[in-house]
């Protein structure tokens, strides 16, 4: 009885803890877009609301993959080249297919394959992903250089454009399928077995795998998933662009980093939400948007973004310490 | 926990004072535009990383200075993107929505920029494409890179009478202002059947890129005798290893007329450079803007007047054995001026 009453209060402070978290941003995301609004109304214009959310639109899918890997303790530093490499892929398929379904298909697979191969070094090889996703990088990056002669190839076909190009008014159908993708991603782990595994694998590796999961597979599927991630980005960059560019998706990881990272998901791994994550992404959305529109120096737009990720930074071990006293 | 109470108030605080600082130029700013007969011109460029870009903005900055003061109502701001094409696309957005009179546009890639030219121009915003040149685009603002890259080759191989060792240092693969520069220098070594290319190689517009590759080619090639660059920034590390390494039978041969790889020229490592200057192509836009603007006559593709610039000596040298004497060269002291002065060529007076 004791014993339960401790782990309901132990619940309790985490979660309370979550949403304070939570709290904190959505307040510092009103505070700083009433900062902008201030400096230029048009920064809640709905035209310029529809680029803010057609902007975080890769970034969101992006960082969603990206969560999941940290809170196994890992990283992925290979989604933006693999944003470039899957592009190259399924342009190239398009071209001599001319069938934009199996394009779409292909580029999806091309991304997974390299999360595939990040998946097997780090799960079934127990090798370091920083080192492995670091080397898969520059891989990716080489592959979509050479796929693409290092040029940009225009993409003329409209369906396969479709969903990164077209918008209802100024708001980009994209975002309606970005929230389609968050629920069942967000499901999966949070209501799946395969999600529990990722929080025990994350947690305590050792005791995972003495707890009978199948930490190799879990690790594999968790790449696999942040790969496809990267190749579903690569069918919305292309149709943003009506191209595919063989330089899409550079530094795309760390900025994703940055918005899981505010979103309270765990270095450590082990602990981390979707919900925060989205947070992230639009307040970094927001931020980076509202930079630009109030024609802020350049200079200090840098300093300005170092700073907010070190404030939620601090204010994660602040709020961690509160917790273990 | 007293202490990290007093490092996040700290943080708080310096983001305050840098938001503050940065904000308070914006508003300024915006507060002119709000004013009457206006002309707010944006410049969105590629990158912020060589010495070249400082001095390019720098030019532009004191440009839209000098024409507000002269002609008031003017006003500007640049912004980079790091490299990142998604980046570039959301700021070229985001800037569209601001409604500015003119856009330069220094695209990563200028193909994924079409979509965006249209939506500005419906919203009634000039855009000029810089350096590389695109149809759809109100004027494209050139450089010649091909015709530069051919006059830098072409002195390269006439100061060596047709007989060297070469390695140029390339841009990022796929940039076409890069690419058309390494076309126009293998152009012109190729007038020379005995100059050969013994290596090339990308260094993405990155001075420390540049460095580890010129260390490795002092190493591997021993009877290298010219380093040609498709950028100047890639000239400072190059020179500096040559420089630790006693190694003084090379010569470096540049493209940009940046102020320090001129007077480098002077000391005689440098054989032959290309005037851009950033200084002088900041102001240009900014005199490119009020012409456009202001019903003046300007070409659709407007063609950077940028000479090779040599020392006396050099240039004696190359047209004795055979350089051109139809290409017009500058003299070190003349392009310095220039270079540093942008106000000579494209200052208020320029447009009056």
């Amino acid at each position: 009885m004791e014993l339960s009453k401790a782990g309901f209060k132990g619940k309790f402070r985490i979660s309370a803890s979550k949403n304070v978290r939570y709290l904190f941003l959505i307040g510092l995301i009103i505070v700083v877009s009433t900062f902008f609004t201030f400096i230029n109304p048009k920064f809640l214009s709905l035209v310029n609301i529809g680029i803010l959310l057609r902007s975080i639109s890769v970034l969101f899918l992006l960082s969603m993959g990206m969560t999941f890997v940290i809170i196994t303790g890992g990283v992925d530093l290979s989604v933006g080249s693999n944003v470039a490499f899957a592009g190259a892929v399924g342009v190239l398929t398009l071209q001599a297919t001319g069938n934009p379904v199996i394009a779409a298909i292909v580029t999806i697979a091309a991304g997974a394959a390299i999360g595939f191969i990040n998946g097997y070094f780090v799960g079934k090889l127990d090798l370091s992903p920083f080192m492995i996703t670091l080397a898969t990088m520059a891989l990716a990056r080489g592959l979509s250089l050479v796929l693409y002669k290092a040029d940009a190839i225009s993409v003329t076909n409209e369906a396969f454009l479709w969903l990164g190009k077209t918008s209802v008014g100024p708001f980009p159908i994209v975002i309606v399928f970005d929230i389609l993708v968050f629920l069942f991603i967000k499901s999966l782990l949070n209501r799946h077995t395969f999600g529990r595994d990722v929080f025990a694998v994350g947690s305590n590796l050792k005791a995972a795998h003495l707890l009978g999961r199948n930490v190799n597979m879990v690790l594999i599927k968790v790449y696999v998933l942040t790969g496809v991630m990267a190749g579903i980005s690569s069918i919305i960059t292309i149709g943003r662009v009506s191209s595919g560019q063989p330089w899409a998706g550079l530094n795309l990881e760390f900025d994703a980093i940055t918005a899981v990272v505010m979103g309270g998901t765990s270095m450590a791994g082990g602990e981390g939400s979707l919900v925060g994550t989205i947070i992230g992404v639009i307040f970094y959305g927001i931020i980076i948007n509202g930079l630009i529109l109030t024609g802020a120096n350049p200079y200090f737009q840098s300093v300005a973004k170092g700073l907010i990720l070190l404030i939620v930074v601090v204010l994660d071990q602040v709020q961690k310490n509160r917790s273990a006293e | 926990m007293i202490k990290t109470n007093r490092i996040l108030i700290a943080l708080i605080m310096c983001i305050a004072i840098v938001t503050g600082m940065a904000f308070a130029n914006g508003q300024q700013e915006a507060a002119m535009a709000a004013d009457g007969d206006t002309l707010d011109i944006v410049f969105i460029n590629d990158g912020h990383v060589a010495p070249y870009h400082v001095a390019w903005l720098g030019g532009f900055e004191d440009a839209i200075k000098a024409y507000n003061k002269e002609f008031g109502g003017i006003t500007g701001h640049w912004l980079s993107a790091e490299g990142s094409l998604e980046k570039m696309i959301q700021q070229a957005e985001a800037t569209i929505n601001q409604d500015p009179d003119v856009m330069f546009v220094n695209a990563i890639n200028t193909k994924a920029f079409e979509p965006l030219v249209k939506k500005a121009q419906d919203q009634g915003i000039i855009w000029i494409a810089v350096h590389s040149p695109m149809e759809s685009a109100d004027y494209s603002f050139t450089l010649g890179d091909v015709t530069n890259g051919y006059n830098q080759g072409l002195a390269l191989g006439a100061y060596y009478n047709g007989e060297a060792n070469v390695a140029i240092m390339l841009g990022q693969a796929g940039n076409p202002s890069g690419e058309a520069r390494r076309e126009g220098i293998l152009k012109g070594l190729a007038e020379y059947p005995g100059v050969k290319v013994i290596a090339e190689q990308p260094a993405d517009w990155d001075t420390v890129k540049a460095q580890s590759i010129a260390e490795n080619w002092y190493t591997q090639f021993p009877e290298l005798d010219a380093i040609s660059g498709v950028t100047d920034a890639y000239l400072y590390p190059s020179i500096a290893i040559a420089e630790n390494r006693g190694i003084e039978d090379v010569t470096f041969w540049g493209y940009d007329g940046d102020i320090p790889i001129l007077e480098e020229m002077k000391a005689g490592k440098v054989g032959c450079d290309i005037l851009l200057s950033g200084t002088r192509e900041g102001w240009a836009f900014v005199q490119t803007a009020y012409k456009v603007t202001h019903g003046m006559k300007v070409d659709k593709v407007i063609d950077f007047y940028t000479p090779p610039v040599m020392t006396e000596e050099v240039y004696a040298m190359v047209k004795a054995n055979g350089f051109p004497s139809d290409i017009e060269v500058y003299m070190v002291d003349k392009a310095l001026e220039v270079a540093e002065k942008g106000y000579l060529e494209f200052g208020p007076d320029s447009v009056k």
